[in-house]
């Protein structure tokens, strides 16, 4: 077990591409840190690092208290994870999970103790003969998971382990890596463009774009206090609705007016985000999470609660929510970070040009909202975001 | 139409069977005969005691096994035929390694002078080694006189020069299998700990099995019928390999000693073809893998 620490790390190919940028991370001993961002923001470029698979440009990497900048990957006492599995196909499954151990000339009847601990743990009691042609990819995973764990390694580090499964299977063994990783109480980094993934697993992620941490916490504080617009619209499923909208400022309460619609701030909203009078007259990037809109006929609390009138253009019924999508008449939010997440998604409003921001809110099952129906949604304002929609980052204090 | 309709019509007697199936064992009849020819026309000639070009048909008047105890008694062949199997195995061997580390270093490491060394190696290829050999006749004149082991007339000057001229050749070949295996597996064993040369024996070489197969056998055919070099490499009747050996039988008089040199013919063909049968399926596994993912 040990802790990792990533300072000011660099990473700059030679042919000029700066894949990594003054990396700050430190990652405590058996805790499970999560790496997410879309193809291309260097998070796998950073856990080869730690790997020592790739040089580091600049900047120090410490496992364990001790500088590991330019020591080989076997010295560094990692087990890393392939997104390909990367097994040998000669070689059986056992025979798999027991090379790192033979060549570290480890005792026989040791090393045989230990496959079989971790084929158990595995459940690949009964696949040990077998080569890696003839087994599923749920079973592959599971073989490259049991080759680092036989190695009782001070850091994990699996790089996509999942992204070669179909969904269901890929559901079921995000809860086995994290409940694996628990048990053994080791040290992870775990990369992944899912942020499913990086929800549901990390005790803390961290959120990368081009090379760039973005913002680094645990899930539910990253989901409920975003740093920026990325972060804001990368982390959460549907990703977090953003709209121009214009600050007012009225005896002593703040406004903000969302295309046709005003919607009166809380105290408790303006008093926590001081800066916010400072934009007063001006426009601000508001952020809206699809859960924090409900169909007005369902919403208690009367009639004064604001709210925003619109046409449903698409519903989506899940059983547990109706997700309704629609336009609102506010310009849409254009900045670096919607672009590259607009390109994440391969996504894009173009087709609306001018005529508002698409939408999608989570109503509840029992709103009997249509196609084409004139609704009236109201907005949780306690729960709005609010951005500054040049730079992009969260207005706060 | 109907499915069954489709069927009716291709079982039906119009002479369906010849245009669908026929002419194509037709034309491996053909193939068959073209190919084999030759080889019997050989065999045919060493049994014919005769022993002449021109009383060779290809249904031999008599036979017997003269022209073979001929071709013991008299001549040289069984020292000639050890000279070429020794030569065959060793450097067909031996380049099959040295060719196989350089493709593993090409294929896997990014060195300066990675990519001039892997244009010169097509580039040298590109010249006959016809062009070399007055080069290379001096240069082992030279070596004669010093360490006459690995000289003129030695299995091991021929061998060494053998091994030089089939690196070019086999390393492209190689390399190209070898970037088809991930480098996951290379990097995987890395961080498991293997070292660079436990993961070239370990890992990697078991997976290219097949293209060492297949530049193995190469190697060896190439070897057992060099003639060229050979023959003016190796001059000592002791020294000679079997094709510049037999081919001194039928220098001098073409006509008269054309059965004895048919007989070791026939004879030299047996080790290819026994290495053909054990190495066949990973010869159409080696030059057919890496075409098809998988």
């Amino acid at each position: 077990m040990a802790e990792v620490v990533l300072d000011k790390i660099n990473k700059r190919y030679e042919n000029g591409f700066h894949a990594v940028r003054d990396l700050d991370i430190a990652i405590a001993d058996g805790e499970f840190l999560v790496l997410v961002g879309p193809s291309g923001c260097g998070k796998t470029t950073a856990l080869r690092m730690v790997a020592g698979l790739e040089d580091i440009t600049s900047g120090t990497m410490t496992i364990g208290g001790k500088v590991v900048n330019t020591l080989p990957p076997k010295d560094r006492d990692i087990a890393m994870v392939f997104q390909s599995y990367a097994l040998y196909p000669h070689m059986s499954v056992a025979d798999n999970i027991a090379y790192g151990l033979r060549i570290r000339r480890m005792d026989a009847a040791e090393i045989s103790r230990r496959v079989e601990r971790a084929a158990q743990m595995l459940e690949l009691g009964n696949l040990l003969d077998r080569k890696p042609k003839q087994l599923s990819g749920g079973q592959r995973q599971r073989v490259a998971m049991g080759r680092a764990i036989v190695r009782e390694p001070q850091v994990f580090l699996m790089d996509e382990p999942l992204s070669n499964l179909d969904a269901k299977l890929r559901v079921q063994m995000r809860a086995e890596i994290a409940q694996v990783q628990q048990d053994l109480n080791v040290t992870t980094i775990y990369v992944t463009h899912d942020q499913i993934e990086a929800m549901t697993m990390g005790d803390r992620v961290a959120v990368m774009k081009a090379g760039v941490l973005q913002q680094i916490g645990d899930p539910q504080h990253l989901y409920d206090h975003p740093d920026n617009i990325f972060v804001a619209g990368f982390i959460g499923s549907p990703p977090m609705n953003m709209a121009l909208g214009r600050v007012e400022a009225g005896n002593g309460d703040l406004a903000v007016r969302l295309g046709a619609a005003t919607l009166a701030l809380p105290g408790a909203v303006t008093a926590a985000r001081p800066a916010l009078a400072g934009y007063a007259g001006r426009d601000v990037a508001v952020g809206v999470r699809s859960e924090d809109m409900e169909d007005a006929r369902l919403a208690r609390g009367g009639d004064d609660l604001p709210r925003l009138r619109t046409t449903v253009t698409m519903t989506e019924a899940l059983g547990s929510e109706i997700v309704v999508h629609f336009v609102l008449d506010a310009p849409k939010v254009v900045t670096e970070d919607t672009k590259a997440l607009e390109k994440d998604a391969h996504s894009s409003d173009v087709a609306l040009h001018d005529r508002g921001t698409r939408f999608r809110a989570s109503f509840g099952p029992r709103s009997r909202v249509r196609n084409g129906d004139e609704i009236e949604v109201v907005v949780d304002t306690e729960r709005v975001h609010f951005f500054d929609p040049e730079s992009g980052a969260a207005i706060r204090s | 139409m109907t499915a069954t309709n489709e069927v009716v019509r291709l079982g039906s007697a119009r002479g369906g069977w010849l245009r669908q199936f026929g002419w194509r064992h037709l034309v491996g009849l053909l193939a068959l005969a073209f190919s084999l020819f030759p080889i019997l026309f050989v065999v045919s000639a060493s049994l014919n005691p005769l022993g002449t070009l021109s009383s060779s048909t290809l249904i031999p008047p008599d036979t017997s096994l003269e022209n073979f105890t001929k071709l013991f008694g008299t001549t040289s062949f069984s020292r000639w035929f050890l000279n070429t199997l020794l030569i065959g195995v060793l450097s067909a061997v031996l380049s099959m390694f040295v060719s196989a580390a350089a493709a593993f270093a090409f294929s896997r490491y990014r060195f300066k002078g990675r990519r001039i060394g892997l244009v010169s190696l097509l580039l040298v290829q590109m010249f006959p080694q016809f062009l070399a050999i007055v080069a290379l006749y001096l240069i082992f004149a030279e070596i004669t006189d010093l360490y006459p082991a690995i000289g003129l007339n030695t299995s091991w000057g021929l061998i060494l020069l053998y091994l030089g001229g089939a690196l070019g050749v086999n390393t492209w070949l190689m390399k190209g299998f070898f970037d088809t295996i991930p480098k996951d597996l290379d990097e995987s064993a890395k961080v498991d700990g293997a070292t660079h040369s436990q993961i070239f024996f370990g890992i990697i070489l078991p997976l290219v099995v097949p293209i060492l197969a297949v530049t193995g056998l190469l190697g060896f055919i190439n070897t057992v019928n060099e003639f060229l070099i050979a023959s003016v490499f190796l001059t000592d009747d002791s020294a000679k390999t079997a094709a510049v050996g037999l081919y001194g039988l039928i220098s001098g008089e073409r006509n008269a000693n054309f059965g004895v040199f048919s007989a070791g013919a026939v004879i030299l063909a047996i080790p290819t073809v026994v290495l053909f049968q054990f190495l066949q399926r990973y010869i159409v596994g080696g030059l057919t893998s890496g075409a098809v993912k998988g």
